[in-house]
């Protein structure tokens, strides 16, 4: 198991720097550069060389690749060029908003989508899991930021339970986290009645009706825990994914968080901080998948045997 | 209705999130919503700061405040005198001035101050100052390197507001981040880079800029500054009461402004000009008689009409109304004159074709016509296409991405544009047609000896503000003949509040809605 394990972290390594190397060049191949932004009316082109000296940008690629990803190896994440102040301030200012919109986002998908899920399944092909099947369809396909308008336009506007927007009260966190954990409980329940379903016809449900459980303990005993293995390895690695789908919301809802920071760099091309942000997202989902193969070995008898 | 909701919102709030802070806002205190491209300014270091957002102007004054027409006036500064050949300014300070940590204002204030410039982002702002003496305790003498007629102007602006130099040398990065300390009306209590300042009242303020009616402490206690990129998010906040103002209405949410009962909007001369840019450097417009043409072919009052709906004015020059370099003569002013314009191309050699395209030489008159990707732009854009089309050019439009454009232009590859920029001062006609900034700025790749010696006369060569308007006239003249770029329009610039929270003053003697109608506004009790 913990030879697995080791193996598992050993092998991000190399996803590490291909992703690193992806982000930095993207970024330095968009057109348009932060000195732009920088530069005020009566600028002289000397002015503009030596703001690009000392933001090392006159450096060829490959070195200023290099320089990078040696100094975030040893945790400094540099300076923001226009908000000239360090990256790792502006995410830690950041991440906690993004980790509480995702965490509860998470929580609220998997505690409906498990709940829809095994409803849905208990009630295969009747009135109530085509409807929990229909909507949860229907959730899963609007775009987040259009979703959003229309829980502010009813929640806020109509009804006028929750704050439009921002982060001032705990309140205000509702309608984003609606937002995100409506995509995620489509997803959520789809594979908690497909695995109920398809774990309903093994041999040992056969034996356990045979035994004369009733149905329903049988269901949500037995067959439901063989059936969160996968749902539970689709929640760590919806992790990574939470906090890159906060991006829109987080904008829509002027609410703080990497979606927010990383959007505003992005626009002024700011690349530390831009490079930092996707670097984040990047890791959340590496290190969910990591977390989902962990989990599925823990949990999945058969793996751990596998494994041992 | 609007009381019905609010009234829901409390007892919603109230029953069901008790124990979260509420939202409602209590007797003087407001909150604002900062223009969208506020958002992010991540400092109040007026010094180092490349955008400043409108709540510096409440926690700093400057030494100089500037009217609704542009004409400047004590604040900080109660006179001033200028030396004849423009070498020396003598500024006579307040009495009585103290900064929000306790420091008083005074003629030691003045120097360390400019000094923090040097090396900075905004040192362009104090270059052609040599040193500072120190005349008395009140009265400090600039002591030039060159004659600087934009002095006033730059005192002026919010980049030259006063800091508190021992604070400042002390705090170094963090100064205007996590503390700041100037002379205004309010005192940073809270700042979170691209959330909120919270500002509070400073009651010992009795030194404001004559401008206002109030030069006493504000009416209003504490001002939440909110910045929210989203206009649709920031104009429900408004309509639900979450918020008392949005400094910045962008033109197509206005008409849903102005459909609400409870919601007023004040509308300012804004600083933006629209124009289009004619490459001089691309056939056909290196012959003057097709830039012309084309110029004169743009309709800018159909456009306000249609495009703006009314709002906003025509230009006729490049520089915004108010500023008085943009009084040039009448012949230089480009108007629509579809006439002239057919005349031009016909004497060009341009010939109408059967299908509403000219040719010359088997050639047809087809231009490229760039825009970036914003909706205002493309739907501008359009017009501006139909309306060459008028005249038989026919142009295809590509749009870029916003922040891609300025890379394209650097190409030098474009032969006609539309676009806008933002500034209150002549030498925008320096930064956009200098021939030292082909591509870009220079997006009409204008590159004229006569114009290069005007420029340098309005750049350099003036010694005081009388010299420099005149200097600027006639280079920004000269470059309107030369037909470098078609004028558009001036849109407005449009603040929608609150009317059953917020009194604003009746008259607003400002440039925009900023420090001097903060110091008169009050909150409904």
């Amino acid at each position: 198991m913990y030879s697995y394990l080791i193996r598992r972290v050993v092998m991000l390594v190399p996803v590490f720097l291909a992703v690193s190397l992806v982000i930095f060049l993207i970024l330095h191949f968009i057109p348009g550069d932060p000195i732009d932004n920088l530069l005020k009316v009566g600028s002289s082109p000397e002015a503009r060389a030596q703001m690009e000296a000392r933001y090392g940008l006159d450096q060829p690629l490959p070195v200023q690749y290099g320089i990078w990803l040696s100094k975030v190896m040893q945790g400094d994440l540099g300076t923001a060029i226009v908000a000239r102040r360090p990256v790792s301030d502006l995410i830690l200012q950041a991440l906690p908003h993004s980790l509480r919109l995702g965490g509860f986002a998470l929580l609220f998908s998997s505690v409906v989508g498990v709940g829809l899920g095994v409803l849905a399944a208990l009630n295969r092909d009747k009135w109530p899991d085509k409807a929990i099947m229909g909507g949860v369809l229907l959730g899963s396909t609007m775009p987040s930021f259009w979703l959003g308008l229309i829980l502010m336009l009813i929640f806020s506007v109509w009804l006028g339970w929750f704050p439009v927007s921002g982060a001032r009260s705990a309140s205000a966190l509702v309608l984003p986290v609606l937002t995100i954990g409506l995509g995620g409980t489509a997803l959520v329940a789809r594979i908690t009645r497909i695995a109920m379903i398809e774990a309903s016809g093994r041999d040992f449900v056969t034996l356990l009706h045979a035994k004369g459980l009733s149905p329903l303990r049988i269901q949500l005993r037995h067959v439901l825990r063989h059936a969160l293995i996968p749902v539970v390895t689709i929640l760590a690695l919806r992790i990574g994914w939470i906090l890159g789908g906060a991006v829109t919301v987080e904008v829509v809802f002027a609410r703080p968080g990497l979606g927010t920071l990383l959007i505003k760099s992005l626009s002024q091309h700011d690349y530390p901080v831009v490079q930092a942000c996707l670097l984040m997202l990047a890791m959340a989902v590496m290190l969910g998948t990591l977390l989902g193969d962990i989990l599925q070995a823990a949990m999945d008898p058969r793996v751990r045997a596998a494994l041992a | 209705m609007t009381i019905s909701i609010r009234k829901t919102l409390l007892t919603a709030s109230v029953s069901l999130f008790a124990l979260f802070a509420a939202q409602a806002v209590s007797a003087q205190e407001a909150v604002f919503v900062l223009n969208t491209s506020e958002v992010g300014a991540p400092t109040y270091n007026p010094i180092k700061a490349n955008n400043l957002n409108k709540a510096t102007t409440l926690i700093f004054d400057r030494m100089v405040s500037q009217a609704a027409d542009l004409s400047f006036h004590p604040w900080l500064a109660s006179s001033w005198e200028e030396a004849p050949d423009g070498m020396s300014w003598t500024f006579h300070l307040k009495p009585g001035v103290t900064f929000h940590n306790g420091e008083p204002f005074n003629a030691a204030t003045i120097g360390p101050w400019l000094e923090a410039f040097k090396g900075s982002e905004n040192a362009y702002m104090t270059e052609a100052v040599a040193s500072v003496e120190v005349v008395d305790d009140l009265t400090v003498k600039f002591v030039m390197a060159r004659p600087e007629p934009n002095m006033l102007y730059n005192l002026s602006s919010s980049f030259m507001s006063v800091i508190e130099p021992k604070s400042y040398a002390a705090l170094g990065d963090n100064y205007g981040v996590t503390e700041v300390y100037g002379t205004g009306p309010f005192k940073m209590e809270s700042f979170t880079i691209g959330q909120e300042t919270v500002l509070v009242r400073n009651d010992d303020y009795t030194w404001g800029s004559p401008l206002a009616k109030n030069t006493g402490p504000a009416h209003i206690a504490k001002i939440t500054f909110r910045e929210i990129a989203e206009d649709s998010t920031a104009f429900l906040e408004l309509k639900t009461g979450g918020v008392d103002m949005l400094l910045g209405v962008p033109a197509d949410l206005l008409s849903e402004v102005k459909k609400e009962p409870n919601l007023a909007v004040v509308t300012l001369p804004g600083q933006d000009v629209y124009y289009m840019p004619i490459n001089v450097t691309k056939a056909p417009f290196d012959d003057i008689k097709v830039r012309e043409a084309v110029a004169k072919a743009i309709n800018q009052e159909e456009i306000l009409a249609s495009v703006f709906g009314g709002v906003g004015a025509v230009a006729d020059t490049f520089l915004i109304s108010a500023l008085p370099e943009g009084h040039v003569a009448d012949s230089a002013k480009i108007h629509f004159d579809p006439a002239r314009s057919n005349a031009l191309l016909d004497e060009a050699g341009w010939v109408m074709g059967a299908d509403g395209v000219r040719a010359k030489d088997g050639v047809a008159l087809k231009v490229s016509l760039w825009t970036q990707s914003d909706s205002i732009f493309r739907r501008l854009t359009e017009v501006v296409q139909a309306q060459l089309k008028a005249v038989g050019v026919e142009a295809e439009i590509t749009t870029f991405d916003s922040s891609m454009i300025r890379d394209q232009y650097k190409t030098g590859t474009q032969q006609l544009a539309v676009r806008s920029y933002d500034w209150d001062n002549a030498d925008i006609v320096d930064w956009f047609f200098g021939a030292d900034r082909l591509g870009y700025p220079n997006i009409s790749m204008f590159n004229d000896p006569k114009a290069e010696e005007l420029r340098k006369a309005a750049m350099t060569g003036s010694k005081n503000m009388a010299e420099r308007v005149a200097n600027f006239t006639a280079y920004h003249e000269y470059v309107l003949t030369q037909f470098p770029m078609a004028p558009i329009y001036q849109p407005v610039e449009s603040v929608a509040y609150n009317a059953d929270r917020l009194v604003m003053p009746a008259e607003l003697n400002a440039p925009v809605v900023g420090s001097t109608a903060v110091m008169d506004m009050e909150v409904k009790e």
